[in-house]
């Protein structure tokens, strides 16, 4: 099992200081944050895309590749690429290219991006969030998989005899996830390819996580990609960990309570309760964790959300170290010992690779 | 026999309040109609005041939280809707429509639906057909024509007894409406509908 941490890039004022910290502070943090979860033994870093302040990650994969340089081991990810507003050509191009850069240790989350004004920023509509996904992640496949493609759809040019360069490394394109919320079609996208599915879960209570995990599970079952248990599972979760139980609900509450996504509503404790969300000790953390199998079963990859809300480096780093520390080789090893050996593990570049080696070849159109 | 459940909603804010008094006279009304049309209620309160800050919460969360979602079970799961709100302000109250803006669309698609309000005086009476109806009519739930409006003055009896029958007329409506029906199912499974994605790609959503 995969464990790391995602990020959605946004600059928020700290509210113990009133400090905001700037882009510049902010993105070399970013760098840092990542450079530590390879430090303290984790598996993943996802970055997210946005147009608008206040986040400052509009061009991940710039991001990503100077990671990969600082880096040897860590999987590089998104949380989310936007499918529905980029030209599914330059995602094809610039992950293609990052996977090169980053030898392989690319993949992608596809997300359609939930605010209105940016999709006429890039010439689209909302209102066809749902197709404009469906139609450029089928193309995205078809450029990734097939070297000379005649295309023509409904919200992009038509293409002739187009080969996207580079192509994916090794002949394999990076693997996708897909996350949603809210959206069952979303989840029938990432059945239908055998994709995984990434369920952000921190926001929600977690019967929809449960009841969205166990439709793509049925779906990739009828789509023939295996069993319903053999389905690629990817969940959110957001922590704040001190060593005494108090201490951490008494650091993180002010951070809580101004949260720019739910703040000035239901208290930590509330919160606590009606979602994923554990502050607390990391026995506390790792009770929680270990939980979440209980209602989506057996699944591959556990990104934690920890460097929001305006908490300083300081803490983002500290929290890493008790992660990598004392919360992640307990749930490595529970995990593990739970899983059933039919259950695969979350795809890389090198199983990918060798179950290409494995299968014969298709014929491409 | 049939047993209907009636939901009561009721936006009164003062303990014991008129809007309640109001409600509780129209569920016993409704029970009493529906059981000379052959049926048997139960009738299930949701007091908005004890989810007032459920309610901002779920603006501020993007979700209900548990005991919420259990009202709004109760409210889009039943046979019919008593909807009593004081009238705040030239219309329904702010805590009353915090309630409605947190159902999900089409929660309410065909429900029937009983409209009553009150306020201190009689003045405020048109807010049940020019703020409540066409509330209910976006929501496209099945209101029935009799709306009923009581003023402090109502409750002194000084009417002839005009609320009572106006009570007793609404409840009969409401009760024509119910047993012409089949027994409300809870809303439909959003998984149930998911077109496949063959359908999605053929550019159906």
């Amino acid at each position: 099992m995969q464990f790391g941490v995602f990020s959605v890039s946004d600059v928020t004022t700290d509210p113990t200081t009133g400090r905001t910290p700037t882009e510049a502070e902010r993105i070399q943090a970013i760098v840092r944050i990542a450079e530590k979860a390879e430090e303290v033994g984790l598996d993943v870093f996802a970055l997210g895309e946005h147009h608008n302040p206040p986040f400052f990650s509009s061009s991940p994969t710039t991001t990503l590749a100077y990671v990969a340089a600082r880096t040897t081991r860590l999987q590089l990810s998104t949380a989310t690429t936007l499918i529905t507003t980029n030209d599914p050509v330059k995602i094809a191009e610039d992950y293609a290219m990052l996977q090169h850069l980053a030898g392989g240790r690319v993949d992608l989350m596809m997300g359609r991006g939930n605010t209105g004004p940016v999709y006429p920023w890039f010439g689209q509509d909302i209102r066809n969030g749902i197709p404009l996904a469906v139609e450029n992640y089928a193309l995205l496949r078809r450029l990734w998989d097939e070297d000379v493609v005649d295309w023509s759809g409904r919200f992009r040019t038509p293409l002739q005899g187009f080969t996207s360069t580079p192509r994916p490394l090794d002949g394999v394109a990076p693997f996708v996830w897909h996350g949603s919320i809210r959206s069952p079609q979303i989840a029938e996208q990432a059945a239908y390819y055998g994709d995984g599915f990434f369920s952000n879960h921190i926001f929600w209570p977690k019967e929809h996580t449960q009841r969205m995990v166990e439709f793509y599970r049925q779906r990739f079952e009828h789509h023939g990609h295996g069993s319903a248990d053999q389905a690629i599972v990817g969940l959110g979760g957001q922590v704040f960990i001190r060593r005494n139980s108090q201490d951490a609900v008494r650091e993180f509450r002010p951070y809580f309570d101004n949260a720019p996504v739910y703040g000035h509503g239901p208290s930590l404790e509330e919160f606590s309760r009606e979602t994923p969300l554990t502050v607390g000790s990391p026995q506390q953390v790792i009770e929680r964790t270990l939980g979440f199998r209980d209602y989506v079963g057996d699944y591959q990859r556990q990104l934690f959300l920890v460097d929001h809300a305006g908490l300083p480096l300081k803490t983002v780093l500290e929290q890493l170290d008790v992660l990598g520390e004392e919360v992640v080789p307990v749930l490595r090893r529970e995990f593990a010992a739970l899983k059933p050996a039919h259950v695969p593990d979350a795809p890389t570049h090198a199983s990918l690779v060798a179950a290409r080696a494995t299968t014969p070849e298709e014929v491409s159109a | 026999m049939t047993t209907r459940t009636i939901a009561v909603v009721s936006a009164g804010l003062s303990t014991p309040s008129s809007t309640r008094l109001l409600a509780d006279r129209l569920a016993t009304a409704t029970v009493a109609a529906l059981r000379e049309r052959g049926e048997d209620a139960v009738v299930e309160v949701v007091e908005l005041r004890e989810h007032a800050r459920d309610l901002a919460d779920a603006f501020v969360t993007g979700f209900p939280n548990a005991a919420l979602r259990a009202a709004v079970g109760t409210v889009t799961g039943a046979d019919a809707v008593l909807a009593v709100t004081p009238v705040f302000t030239a219309s329904y109250s702010g805590l009353f429509k915090s309630f409605v803006d947190v159902l999900e669309e089409g929660a309410l698609t065909g429900k029937p639906v009983l409209l009553a309000a009150t306020a201190g005086t009689a003045r405020h009476s048109l807010v049940l057909e020019h703020a409540m109806r066409p509330l209910f009519a976006h929501l496209r739930a099945v209101t029935v024509p009799t709306a009923v409006f009581a003023a402090s003055e109502d409750w002194a009896g000084g009417d002839g007894g005009e609320l009572g029958r106006r009570i007793t007329r609404a409840a009969g409506e409401l009760a024509d409406v119910v047993t012409g029906r089949p027994a409300s199912a809870r809303p439909a499974d959003p998984f149930a509908d998911v077109p496949s994605f063959e359908d999605l790609l053929r550019g159906g959503s």
